[in-house]
């Protein structure tokens, strides 16, 4: 077997000397492996929401259209990269070999079911037939095959929940088990966009983590999901601000601390222009955890130094040792999220 | 005396319920609030980006430069440049100190530095009398006012006021690193060779002293070479750091394949991310002091390769960053040296 990069770099074919990510091609010949691969047989492609949009979009609606957009971006790139919105998404699959320098050493035998963590833009992947397109949950089941690298992450499909379900909570798996490393007992936490699918888990690991001496604070966009996240019964205080104005946010935080504001701020929100926000309603030797993709490095790097706040502000890392073991045991742990989970994302 | 809000949003005239630094118009009256500091203006030191727009805009010439600078000050009530978005800093005299200011430190009659932006800065120019194309700043007789919030520097009568201001400017960087690196650290820093990276690696060896290692990794051959001749890292690199995996292997052959436990990126040019996350160690942690770090490359990066490290946006503002970066000044003759070269 041929010896191959920890990062997959041996699989670029051009440009030469970049990563597997940011290549244009990349090698997807599968009949014969490397010796630190894993061959998966892949079932269902969960193709990232921006990246499913656009191709939906692009082709009418029309699956078939979308079908062969699909086969077309493969089929150029050996990946499923989508080359305008530039992401992809994830894959679930069954293992069907190990590379020698593998085999024994991970925690994976063939035939073990498993959902892909790292993006599909860098995943080598080969489409034989698209079966179905479900497009109302961005997924398409396909026969096909796929390799994960050496330094690609993985979970393994639970018996005890759902295969769909698991796949779309591990979909922001880093969230709540970044939230579970930050948050310690007694931790005033303050949550923007508590709401959404990655809030209302980072609302129950924060509960866990700061204790009964704690206080998790969510904020809400619409007065809907508010309600939910009431009902769900994980804050101490849920309610509804536009993200996007730090003094009406400000005054009411001030209110909920008694002044002394959040000394962990998660902002999950996916809209522009909530950096201020997240800074001033934290403590200035507090931490703020960005993992909105929508955040502007230099609109938080600037907005801190020009209030005086000492601030730690932390790019949202989507991988963190364990992060899937931490979300699937949370949708164990808590039924009424498990259903939440199930009404919505399954 | 009126009461103010901690950020001054009391100054903002439009748009309403903003923070000073989006609005439109500040209010520049200069009567106090109980939380504010009045100081007597000296001298602007104006934001590159905006001096070179200003400069350009009216072909060089100083007194329609200091016209265009008297303009915008007068409609906006802030020296914020309409089309580049960015301010500056100031220099001058404490005149006026409103009871409830966090004062410590600092009395009337002293020579400060202010370290916010000019961008929300409220600001009254009486008179321009000298704008100086070389080194971007502009004498006034000018009136301005520091919030609660507002951060500032009490000027030492042992440095020379414009290697102070030199050094000042990019003062959040090495602070970041005393509190980063420790005892027997791995460090590695990226664009070591510029003003901030030379401050950076003085820092560095310092906290990482003999049973550590500081490597620098820099582009430029002259700037290696001074790094080298000041002894201020262990190893010296000379690569492209948007080339990722030469750079990877040059690192590795010094650290072995683990990397880094801190890796410090100073370089402003795009796509260094990747490169500064693969040469960290798991659980290590990058600061990107760079401003032109793109946030999802680095988090979009670190989940790609599946590397579990800390991510940290560089913050210009520590406690006590002014007065460290003053000692390193005073401490080190070679640093000195070089920035009254360069710099001053």
């Amino acid at each position: 077997m041929k010896k191959g990069n920890k990062y997959g770099t041996h699989r670029v074919i051009e440009p030469k000397g970049v990563l597997p990510q940011p290549a244009n091609k990349i090698d997807n010949n599968m009949d014969e492996i490397y010796d630190n691969e894993i061959l998966i047989d892949v079932q269902t492609l969960n193709i990232d929401s921006a990246s499913f949009t656009d191709i939906e979009a692009r082709a009418n609606g029309d699956h078939k259209r979308i079908a062969e957009i699909m086969m077309e971006i493969v089929e150029k790139q050996g990946k499923h990269r989508n080359p305008w919105t530039g992401s992809g998404g994830m894959l679930l699959g069954t293992v069907e070999k190990i590379g020698d320098a593998l085999a024994g050493k991970i925690d994976l035998k063939v035939g073990d079911k498993i959902a892909t963590l790292v993006s599909l833009s860098l995943t080598p992947l080969r489409i034989d037939k698209i079966k179905e397109i479900r497009a109302d949950v961005d997924q398409v089941d396909i026969d096909g095959k796929a390799i994960l690298f050496e330094s690609g992450i993985y979970a393994k499909i639970p018996t005890d929940i759902p295969a769909k379900l698991a796949l779309s909570a591990l979909d922001v798996a880093g969230a709540p088990a970044q939230t579970a490393k930050l948050v310690k007992p007694g931790d005033t936490v303050l949550i923007i966009g508590a709401g959404g699918k990655s809030g209302m888990l980072c609302c129950y690991e924060a509960k866990r983590r700061a204790g009964v001496t704690g206080k998790v604070i969510g904020l809400c966009h619409s007065q809907k999901s508010a309600d939910r996240l009431i009902d769900l019964g994980f804050c101490d205080h849920v309610f509804t601000a536009d993200a996007t104005q730090p003094v009406p946010v400000l005054e009411k935080m001030e209110e909920l601390t008694g002044g002394q504001m959040a000394d962990v701020t998660i902002n999950n929100v996916n809209i522009n222009d909530t950096e201020m926000t997240s800074i001033l309603c934290t403590k200035d030797t507090g931490v703020v955890y960005f993992f909105s993709m929508a955040t502007s490095f230099t609109k938080a790097a600037l907005g801190a130094e020009g209030v005086g706040s000492d601030v730690t502000m932390i790019v949202g890392n989507g991988y963190t040792k364990g992060h899937a073991a931490i979300t699937l045991e949370i949708l164990r742990e808590s039924e009424k999220l498990r259903k939440v989970f199930t009404e919505l994302y399954a | 005396m009126k009461q103010g809000c901690r950020y001054g949003t009391h100054r903002v005239l439009e748009p309403k319920g903003t923070l000073p630094q989006p609005a439109q118009k500040l209010d520049n009256t200069m009567e106090l609030y109980d939380n504010e500091m009045l100081i007597s203006v000296k001298t602007l030191n104006i934001d590159s980006a905006s001096f070179t727009q200003i400069k350009t805009a009216c072909n060089g010439d100083t007194d329609r430069m200091a016209k265009m600078i008297t303009d915008i000050v007068a409609e906006r009530g802030k020296m914020q440049n309409p089309v580049t978005g960015s301010g500056g800093m100031l220099i001058g005299t404490v005149k006026a100190i409103g009871p409830s200011f966090p004062a410590a430190g600092v009395k009337i009659g002293d020579t400060i530095a202010t370290l916010v932006s000019l961008s929300l800065t409220p600001l009254k120019i009486h008179k321009i009398i000298s704008v100086n194309p070389k080194n971007d700043q502009v004498d006034v007789e000018a009136e301005a006012i520091l919030f609660e919030s507002g951060i500032f520097a009490v000027l030492p009568n042992d440095i020379p006021e414009k290697l102070a201001l030199a050094a000042l400017d990019v003062a959040g960087a090495p602070a970041q690193v005393d509190r980063l690196v420790k005892e027997g650290d791995t460090v590695c820093i990226i664009g070591g060779g510029g003003k901030s990276g030379v401050l950076c690696c003085y820092q560095a060896m310092q906290n990482a002293t003999r049973t550590g290692k500081v490597i620098v990794v820099e582009y430029s051959e002259e700037n290696a070479r001074r790094i080298s001749e000041m002894k201020l890292a262990d190893h010296v690199i000379i690569a492209d750091a948007t080339n990722v995996m030469d750079v990877y292997n040059k690192v590795t052959a010094i650290t072995g394949p683990r990397g880094c436990d801190v890796v410090i990126n100073n370089v402003n040019v795009p796509n260094t991310e990747m490169t500064s996350i693969l040469i960290t160690k798991g659980n290590g942690c990058v600061y990107f002091f760079s401003m032109a770090t793109s946030f999802t490359k680095a988090a979009l990066g670190a989940e790609g390769v599946g590397k579990d490290i800390n991510l940290i946006v560089g913050n210009g503002y520590a406690k006590g960053h002014a007065d460290l970066t003053l000692s390193i000044i005073r401490e080190s003759e070679d640093i000195r040296n070089l920035f009254n070269k360069l710099y001053v």
